[in-house]
């Protein structure tokens, strides 16, 4: 029976929305992720352009390049970085587990992450776009501006899903900063997000391109350029976007964990050995 | 829901319950039913398997063998249904210490088909002065009852309580314990753990007590370990007029001294106080000091669980 049914559970889309709205209200009233999402990018934009290179980089004004490789760092901070930090957080300090045993479905605690990400990406790279158009000169080129858009949804999904993959090996509170940072950055700096790589070695460039991180940002950086005519993004990148979206998938539905820190199997009887934890873990699966 | 058919049906069964961590066997097959609007408490040690059982009974952790139904679900299946209608308690923590109190509760109230009035359930647990106040601002006592307010913004008809006040100063446990008690009159079932026999005496309508994962004893708080009957105290001491007479229904405890006590162990306190008294009066006389004294449910507690092989407070 349809009134049967609706009883037994709210409308998923009001839970994701409730999910979205609450995610957006930690994240107001905690700086750290809004500094990292924002005010982070925004520094690094103004400082990089006064340091900039006085020549162009690929026929381009700099800043015309650096403010959408700037959106693509403000995806990695506001979708990976943010994600692992705050889930991690939420994890161990025993939310997740708060809330698995309300009828709030996992799909919908997760989407209203997604969804907080994707608010703060967009407003992050709203401000980071105007404060280049506004002070560098920068000109949206409104032709490829929807290539801009495809790639940073793809970028917000993959990063997000990948973040979200990784906290499943985030022992604890302490090490999710370190984690997140320690893998970003690196990615980040082979991947051309900070400064244009031109004839960078073979094997450096193979490796950039095993990740996702270069293929989106390039097409962000592309989409800002008049000489690009059509998507800019290779169907390799897309490829390799796709498949490690799909293995973060796959991690997520195996491993992700609502219960805090060192497997709950341990509490009370001393220590256990790794692979009981693991078993525990697997003992916690379901999502 | 409730007045379905099977709402005479007991709320929570257990049968044959096992949890294995690698090869520590936690609970190892634990059984026992818990009847609608019962107040039901598991008591043991750390350690004991009880938060093991109760966080199965959640839908938190999978058994490895038995069975178990809450309302007729098996928590292990994670059924939406079943969440919409069990609250749950946590020992700790799980709480987004930069929202309101209000935001916190109207958040959760949010996941359920018919929740209970926010500002109602708010005052209920006794935070009304408080909802505009941030969660990290609250005091732990406050904390515990913002816990409750969670618990039960879903309206459940079974309530889990995993150790309510541990960790309390006695005004705190007061007020705790003072909201369960009120619980009951709203008729949930509510199924708590709890290492404090003086809590379990003052909550619970039925007491289970484990021990290394077993099931040592069931009863009510007043029967725990036979001490309504067994092992009562009578003493006693003899006044001069019957110095050098043996006193009736012995062996006693001989005094020490001509103005000591006799002492008897007894599981027939009735019979034995009978055939005293009577003798006392047939001799116009009246026995000094004379007590009547039943263990405590510590002794108890302490005496069922040594009998399982296990002392009370080990383990972590």
């Amino acid at each position: 029976m349809a009134t049967e049914a609706a009883r037994r559970s709210r409308p998923p889309a009001r839970l994701a929305l409730g999910q979205v709205r609450y995610q957006l209200m930690l994240l107001l009233r905690s700086p750290l992720g809004l500094f990292l999402s924002i005010v982070f990018p925004l520094l690094l934009l103004v400082c990089l352009k006064v340091i900039a290179p006085s020549h162009p980089v690929d026929r381009l004004p700099y800043a015309q390049w650096v403010t959408p490789a700037m959106c693509a760092f403000c995806l990695l901070n506001a979708c990976y970085v943010t994600v692992i930090t705050s889930m991690v957080l939420a994890r161990e300090e025993g939310t997740l587990k708060r809330l698995r045993g309300t009828p709030l479905p996992a799909w919908a605690y997760l989407a209203g992450r997604l969804g907080s990400a994707f608010v703060t990406s967009v407003l992050a790279c709203g401000v980071i776009i105007a404060t280049g158009a506004a002070f560098f000169n920068v000109s949206i080129i409104w032709r490829t501006f929807g290539y801009f858009a495809a790639a940073a949804f793809l970028g917000i999904a993959c990063f997000f899903l990948i973040g979200a993959a990784v906290t499943t090996v985030v022992p604890k509170t302490e090490t999710a900063l370190p984690i997140a940072f320690g893998t970003m950055l690196p990615l980040a700096f082979i991947s051309g997000v900070f400064f244009h790589v031109s004839n960078p070695p073979t094997w450096l460039q193979d490796l950039a391109s095993a990740f996702p991180v270069a293929p989106v940002a390039r097409a962000m950086e592309a989409s800002f350029s008049p000489a690009t005519q059509s998507w800019p993004m290779p169907l390799s990148g897309l490829l390799v976007v796709l498949g490690w979206s799909t293995a973060a998938i796959v991690v997520i539905t195996l491993a992700f964990r609502w219960e805090p820190g060192p497997a709950p199997a341990a509490r009370g009887l001393g220590r256990s050995p790794r692979w009981l934890n693991r078993a525990q873990r697997h003992d916690q699966m379901p999502i | 829901m409730r007045g379905e058919p099977d709402s005479r049906a007991p709320a929570i069964v257990v049968a044959g319950l096992r949890k294995d961590y690698g090869k520590v066997r936690a609970v190892d097959g634990v059984s026992f039913q818990v009847q609608r609007g019962e107040i039901y408490a598991l008591l043991g040690p750390n350690g004991a398997g009880k938060t093991s059982t109760l966080e199965i009974l959640e839908g938190h952790r999978r058994r490895s063998g038995g069975s178990v139904r809450v309302l007729g679900f098996d928590p292990g299946t994670g059924d939406r249904r079943f969440r919409e209608r069990v609250g749950i308690v946590l020992q700790s923590g799980g709480m987004d210490a930069e929202l309101t109190v209000r935001e916190m509760v109207a958040l959760f109230a949010g996941f359920y088909v018919r929740p209970r009035d926010v500002a109602e359930t708010i005052e209920q647990v006794g935070l009304a002065g408080q909802r505009r106040a941030r969660v990290r601002t609250l005091s732990g006592g406050q904390a515990r009852r913002l816990d409750l307010a969670l618990a039960l913004i879903g309206d459940p008809e079974v309530l889990f309580l995993d150790e309510p006040t541990t960790g309390f100063d006695p005004n705190a446990r007061r007020g705790a314990w003072d909201m369960i008690a009120g619980l009951r009159r709203s008729g949930i079932t509510v199924l708590l753990t709890s290492h404090y026999l003086d809590e379990v005496q003052q909550l619970a309508d039925r007491v289970g007590v484990m021990s290394h994962g077993h099931m040592v004893e069931e009863s009510t708080p007043r029967e725990l370990g036979g001490r309504d009957v067994s092992g009562t105290v009578i003493s006693f001491r003899l006044p001069a007029q019957l110095r050098g007479s043996e006193p009736p229904a012995g062996p006693w405890d001989q005094p020490a001294g001509p103005e000591g006590e006799f002492t008897m162990h007894t599981d027939e306190p009735t019979r034995v106080l009978l055939a005293l008294t009577q003798w006392a009066c047939a001799q116009h006389a009246e026995l000094p000091g004379l007590t009547v004294t039943r263990p405590s449910l510590e002794d108890a507690y302490l005496r069922i669980t040594g009998q399982a092989g296990i002392g009370a407070g080990h383990g972590d």
